[in-house]
């Protein structure tokens, strides 16, 4: 089925339709993504785990002893453990489930996965189960105007084949000999381009080039801002290569995604759009602390078709959890990316001391409205602790295609409860992004073939290299 | 009214504050009034203007029910024939189906059966179905009597109401009856596939591996 046989006024009806629904269905997701992890949570708590002795005499759910004649517990129907007197939901002696049970009845019920088990019983499922008739119609349209409307503009790569992952470790080999070299990788890694963006601008213009020679180590690490320095001692206390790698690993999720902003922002720059900053580096490096999510965010969109900006007003948040639980303190700033490429960070300013800040600011991100297509706002609250260390305090993710810009009403100010980070929101996407981005050179010298290997012989030509991934 | 009602949608779609989300289905022929029972119902609003469905359209509502709060994903389609590529494909997702005609519209009574064999091809096994005479205030021009279509609902197994977009009249009713019957639906197959009422003559199994609670036997 396609929608080809309608006329073209009518799909973009049904399509605007279509979108509506999949805004309602990313919202939905996320609330059983939440349910479900909720469940797995209190599963996790009971379950007995391998490394401890099975016996027979603990409750399965709390682990507690229980007694032989006293207290014996009962068997719970819906998982046959043992389970005490404690951890049981439901009245009666016989009518009663352990609280995993219960639980994972009561996320059947609300997440609709007893329908989508009825509906298997007709109709077999064959691909994704949650894939609904309006995702494929989407997908295919979405091919269709990808096609006819955003034009390739490729970013300014570098020989993917030189330095593309995994493999390219041994490539790099003469790079990473020494500590030295260490540093030196990941100074640019961690700096990526160069301190501001005057120095890339006068680059790129080639307004003085002996200027600014000879400091490819010296002045990115002279010019690194406190993160960057707790950082890069950080690295340095790492005492080997594999665990530098692992730890690189373990930040997969922010770390691969900073190419990909850098990207954006880099390319933007030919085209005199503006440019995120580059400071907040620790928080991509996903070097913070997890607590406990709660409460809200107040956003407004709307998109200014005079400016082509998306404008997100972000109004303030409530009930935020405490970023410093100890101290009981909390300086929360809201960030902003557009997804799936992590492209035009934007940040609120710090409010210091509270769990209700007021922003009532105005974010601005140029893109032209086709471009919208498929993208998602991700907005983060972080709490700003001291030593620069970062503390997520929640996001929200809104598709913005189906947003109904147009219509004033839905530009008003609308709270969103935070949710906690998706465990790999599309999963596909983010692998995408890692394998576009694996090294890309960020200034165009004049026309000397990039190698590792002969870094330092460039000393006299600025020379930024983005290294994102190193597994 | 039409930025006052976008707004409450919006914000009705985007809450996630509820219990469990269903999805009902409109369907019946042409200018029967389904859009009309939809708006009446989600905004309680009336156009008496006719404006055809184009493919399909929905609305949200959250209610309260049964000490529940159920978001209520209503699916408005097309009547006409030329969009029935597009509604049919979304009888899989619906776990109830409103099937409207019109009593002073003899050729959208007679319409029904056929209405019901699409949900009987289409739709999952227990699709719950209510059948709807709609326009119920125009006593005047009836042509299909309360009774006729009370028999027709008996003979298809659905249940019956008569009701009026115009005049709001079960309009309510009709839909929270609608999600009762998905709700007993819902508990029926849960409990079909719970071990706790089909497993409760096996007797503990004593099992190393804790049971996996996840139930994927069709039994």
């Amino acid at each position: 089925m396609d929608l080809n046989l309608l006329q073209a006024l009518e799909r973009e009806r049904v399509l605007e339709v279509l979108r509506r629904d999949k805004q309602l269905r990313i919202i939905e997701e996320d609330r059983i993504r939440r349910m479900k992890y909720e469940l797995q949570e209190l599963r996790r708590r009971g379950a007995k785990s391998y490394s401890r002795q099975y016996g027979e005499r603990t409750c399965a759910r709390c682990q507690r002893p229980l007694g032989k004649f006293w207290n014996s517990g009962a068997v719970c129907r819906g998982c046959s453990h043992r389970i005490c007197s404690r951890c049981r939901v439901g009245v009666g002696t016989a009518d009663w489930k352990c609280t995993v049970c219960h639980a994972y009845r009561e996320v059947k019920i609300r997440s609709g996965e007893w329908f989508l088990e009825e509906k298997a019983r007709k109709f077999p499922v064959t691909t994704d189960k949650y894939e609904t008739v309006g995702e494929k119609l989407l997908k295919t349209c979405n091919v269709l105007s990808h096609i006819s409307v955003v034009p390739p503009t490729p970013p300014p790569h570098l020989d993917h084949q030189f330095l593309s992952r995994s493999g390219d470790l041994k490539n790099t080999k003469p790079f990473t000999k020494s500590v030295e070299d260490l540093m030196v990788s990941f100074t640019s890694h961690i700096k990526k381009i160069s301190t501001s963006q005057n120095d890339v601008r006068g680059d790129l213009l080639k307004v003085d080039n002996g200027r600014k020679g000879s400091r490819f180590i010296y002045s990115t690490q002279k010019s690194l801002s406190d993160t960057d320095i707790s950082k890069a001692s950080h690295l340095f206390k790492v005492p080997s290569l594999p665990n530098l790698f692992k730890k690189n690993k373990d930040s997969d999720q922010e770390g691969s995604s900073t190419g990909a902003e850098e990207e954006t922002s880099f390319s933007s720059e030919y085209s005199g759009g503006k440019r995120g900053s580059n400071s907040s580096i620790s928080t991509e490096y996903g070097f913070f602390d997890i607590v406990s999510i709660a409460g809200e965010l107040e956003l407004a969109l709307a998109y200014n078709t005079r400016t082509s900006c998306l404008e997100i007003t972000v109004g303030g948040c409530r009930n935020l959890a405490y970023g410093d639980a100890k101290k009981r303190k909390c300086h929360p700033y809201v960030k902003l990316y557009v997804l799936p490429e992590k492209s035009g960070k934007m940040k609120t300013a710090v409010k210091r001391n509270t769990t209700d800040p007021v922003y009532n600011e105005l974010l601005k991100y140029q893109i032209e409205r086709h471009l919208l297509f498929g993208k998602r706002l991700q907005a983060s609250v972080w709490h700003s602790g001291t030593l620069r260390r970062k503390v997520f305090l929640g996001e929200i993710l809104i598709p913005l295609d189906g947003w109904r810009f147009e219509n004033e009403a839905s530009q008003c100010f609308n709270w969103y409860p935070l949710c906690p980070k998706a465990e790999s929101p599309d999963g596909g996407a983010m692998e995408q992004d890692r394998g576009e981005l694996p090294v890309k050179r960020s200034s165009i010298s004049q026309g000397e073939l990039l190698r590792l290997s002969s870094l330092k012989c460039l000393q006299e030509k600025e020379m930024h290299l983005t290294v994102c991934q190193i597994r | 009214m039409a930025s006052a009602t976008a707004t409450y949608g919006q914000k009705e779609s985007s809450d996630q504050n509820f219990d469990y989300m269903f999805k009902i289905l409109i369907i019946g022929n042409s200018s029967v009034g389904k859009t009309s029972f939809l708006f009446r119902y989600a905004d309680d609003s009336f156009t008496p203007a006719f404006v055809s469905t184009v493919g399909i359209d929905f609305k949200v509502k959250t209610i309260y029910r049964n000490d529940k709060r159920i978001k209520l994903q209503i699916w408005d389609t097309a009547g006409q024939e030329r969009y029935r590529t597009i509604t049919t494909a979304y009888y899989r997702g619906a776990m109830g189906f409103i099937l409207m005609y019109d009593i002073t519209n003899e050729e959208s009574f007679n319409a029904v059966q056929d209405w019901s064999t699409q949900i009987k091809t289409y739709s999952w096994d227990n699709a719950q179905v209510l059948l709807v005479g709609n326009k119920c205030d125009m006593e005047d021009e009836r042509v299909v009597s309360g009774d006729r279509g009370r028999q027709l609902s008996e003979h298809l197994g659905f249940e019956f109401f008569e009701a009026s977009a115009k005049d709001n009249i079960n309009v309510k009713q009709t839909f929270e009856r609608l999600v009762d019957i998905i709700c007993e639906k819902m508990s029926e197959s849960l409990d079909a596939g719970d071990p706790a009422v089909t497993g409760a003559k096996q007797g503990p199994q004593l099992t190393e591996q804790p049971a996996p609670p996840h139930q994927d036997c069709a039994c």
